[in-house]
């Protein structure tokens, strides 16, 4: 199980594109993948989950990943939100 | 009709969730009654499913159904995507990127094979259950761009449960239920009362637009104006709605039940002593005041009989042509003029020309800037001939079938009474030549709802046939305000002695010219205000017929010298508060089974209530 702490980089924050962004990248690995914000924890692969955290530009989430592929996806989910997404930052 | 004269007010439970706990709304009701049943969410384009139970045995298939409509959906979500993206730009796909993620989102997906698993339902109701639910938490939450997303939930919802082919699109309507809405057409009114529904809420509406009418003609209690409180709702809460007093109450605690329940006791109680009641139309002491109805609908014609009108007080002829969308010509117009006679017989009908513009502007007519003020009434009839003509020839011609009266609307000078005195003069020569049977001596009166003709209303006494008063637009014009304006809509009084003043002095300069006044605007038919209208002097009160028998229980309960005594009153008052109290005391002491009715029970002093007494 590891950890990782981002920070939102783009200027629109978590929104709806992002977010499914986030998702579908998290769905191509086996490992457990859940989002921890505020206190809040929820799971990382439920666009549900990751749609209603509303994380705006310069909030910190951390990333927790469980599973054999957990540093592969750490690392891919870690350099979508350093990208700000594709948007402007 | 306005028995609540109150703004609706922020919900009690403003802490709680939105769909959580006992909720209070104060609406406008405009159909009396007490209903209490299952809430019923009505939403154009909608699905909503319900509660169906399976066989343990059948689960399984419950599942896989659910699981092909998940497939299917999912395919057309890519194909949205697809074309969004091209179409729409990047951003709008995302969107229906996201609702496809959505369908196969464990939180999702797992909820709705448990509940089936384990309640045994229906595929569609457990989807419907689960998304409702996330929905809710959605809707409540504090980010704006959070709430925003509820409309997704909505939509895949309907997606899903379209595919399932489960549950109704909306115009299956299931009897015995409160259906709420934000808005109906008058046209749904009457395809839900055929169903059997217990009652309407509404987001929007007044009291005076279509569908209020429709459901006064239909007896269907309803409320109107509740403003965002269908988002508290779910299909199946259960509603306590008061159409008298315009309280719309959702998840009623157990106590708030028994009371309501008491009171719609009371309620069919006095409705039924009403309906029994001879068709007495005179005070206790025998002071003849005629009791009319108000009628736009052929819908509403056997309303007459049912309770005990003595004739049509007022004919609103405009709404046969908003409801065609175009003129009537004169056969057309007679059909409906005849029917109204001979419904009315032996009692006058009096057809009121149609006053078009203000509030009811034709959707062909080009836009006035303030069209209240502007062509209507007389005046569009005056400038257009071709308009005036087929309607005059037609109630001219009904008029051979029974007693009929000619209403001016809108007027302002004496001298668009001669125009229109003289072209009734010219048909009925021209029909006189035809051979066409008529009544050559058909009274001719005038609306009294500019306050210039109240002001000189001893002018237009002298050369009218009777008046007609029409407080809704009397006390918008009087006050200078717009009722439909929600910011002011606290400030349209109909009780202010300003308004008051003005209809004495009409009463007053009537009975001195030897002619007779009836009043025809919403105030006719509120209980709360008969004995003051007796007491001004009016002859006739004309309302809708669905409250008649409320006014002719006040009616018989009072003798003049008693009401003339309130009328004096209520003039030397200084606000409509006070004329208000005055009123809801009179009631209290002369007709206290009505009073518990409009306004709480006395005995145990109801909480909630915020009627003002």
């Amino acid at each position: 199980m590891i950890t990782r702490d981002v920070t939102i980089r783009n200027r629109a924050g978590l929104h709806t594109r992002p977010a499914s962004m986030i998702v579908r990248e998290a769905s191509r690995f086996k490992s457990e993948f859940f989002i921890r914000k505020d206190g809040y924890e929820i799971n990382g692969k439920s666009i549900i989950g990751v749609m209603t955290l509303a994380a705006e530009q310069h909030s910190t989430l951390t990333f927790l990943l469980e599973g054999p592929d957990e540093v592969e996806a750490a690392d891919a989910l870690e350099a979508l939100v350093e990208r700000g997404f594709g948007e402007p930052i | 009709m306005p028995l609540s004269s109150l703004l609706p007010t922020a919900p009690k439970n403003a802490g709680l969730p939105l769909t959580e706990g006992e909720r209070v709304f104060e609406g406008i009701g405009v159909a009396p009654g007490v209903t209490i049943g299952p809430a019923y969410l009505f939403e154009a384009g909608a699905w909503q499913a319900e509660r169906v139970e399976v066989d343990g045995s059948a689960v399984d298939d419950e599942i896989n159904r659910f699981e092909r409509a998940i497939s299917r959906s999912e395919r057309e979500l890519r194909k949205i995507v697809t074309v969004a993206e091209e179409k729409l730009g990047a951003e709008s796909a995302r969107i229906f990127d996201a609702q496809e993620l959505m369908l196969r989102d464990p939180v999702f997906y797992e909820a709705v094979v448990n509940r089936i698993r384990s309640e045994h339902v229906v595929a569609g109701y457990a989807v419907q259950s689960v998304l409702d639910r996330i929905r809710d938490r959605v809707v409540g939450a504090d980010d704006p761009a959070v709430r925003e997303r509820a409309a997704d939930f909505d939509d895949v919802r309907n997606r899903v449960l379209r595919n399932l082919q489960q549950g109704r699109a909306v115009s299956r309507i299931e009897p015995d239920r409160v259906v709420v809405a934000r808005s109906l057409t008058a046209a749904d009114d009457v395809l839900f009362s055929r169903r059997g529904v217990l009652g309407l809420v509404l987001d929007f509406g007044g009291p005076t637009s279509h569908f209020a009418i429709m459901s006064r003609a239909l007896g269907v209690p309803a409320v109107v104006s509740l403003h965002g409180m269908r988002d508290s709702v779910h299909t199946g809460d259960t509603i306590i709605l008061d159409g008298l007093s315009g309280r719309v109450i959702v998840r009623p605690t157990e106590d708030t039940l028994a009371r309501y329940r008491a009171k719609q006791a009371r309620y069919e109680a006095l409705r039924d002593e009403i309906h029994a009641a001879p068709d007495v139309e005179a005070t206790a002491d025998g002071h003849p005041v005629s009791l009319q109805a108000n009628v736009e609908f052929r819908e509403e014609l056997p309303l007459l009989q049912t309770f005990g009108a003595d004739g049509i007080g007022l004919f609103r002829t405009e709404m046969l042509f908003l409801a065609q969308g175009r003129a009537l010509n004169e056969e057309q117009q007679l059909e409906v003029y005849r029917e109204a006679v001979r419904a009315a017989a032996p009692y006058p009908v009096t057809f009121r020309l149609i006053d078009l513009g203000g509030d009811k502007v034709l959707p062909l007519a080009h836009r006035e800037p303030n069209p209240f003020l502007g062509w209507r009434g007389v005046r569009i009839l005056l400038d257009k001939p071709d308009l005036l003509r087929p309607q005059l020839r037609a109630m001219l011609r009904a008029s051979a079938e029974g007693p009929v009266r000619l209403l001016i609307p809108m007027v302002t000078e004496l001298g668009e009474l001669r125009a229109i005195r003289a072209a009734v003069k010219v048909l009925c020569a021209e029909l006189e030549a035809e051979g066409i049977a008529h009544d050559p001596n058909v009274p001719v009166g005038v609306m009294v709802e500019v306050p210039a003709v109240a002001l000189l209303a001893d002018r237009f006494a002298a050369e009218a046939d009777f008046f007609s008063v029409g407080t809704n637009d009397l006390t918008q014009f009087t006050l200078g305000v717009d009722r439909g304006n929600d910011l002011v809509a606290s400030r349209y009084r109909e009780l202010h002695p300003a308004v008051l003043c003005l209809l004495d002095r009409t009463v007053r300069a009537a009975h001195e010219a030897g002619i007779t006044v009836s009043l025809c605007g919403e105030l006719a038919g509120d209980p709360r205000a008969t004995a003051l209208l007796v007491g001004l002097g009016f002859d006739a009160l004309s309302a809708s017929p669905a409250y008649l028998g409320l006014a002719r229980r006040v009616l018989t309960s009072l003798t003049l010298p008693d009401a003339q005594a309130l009328a004096q009153q209520a003039l030397a008052a200084h606000d409509a508060a006070e004329v208000s109290a005055l009123l809801a005391a009179w009631l209290h002491e002369h007709t206290p089974d009505l009073a518990a009715v409009l306004t709480g029970d006395p005995i145990a002093p109801d909480p909630l209530s915020l009627d003002d007494v």
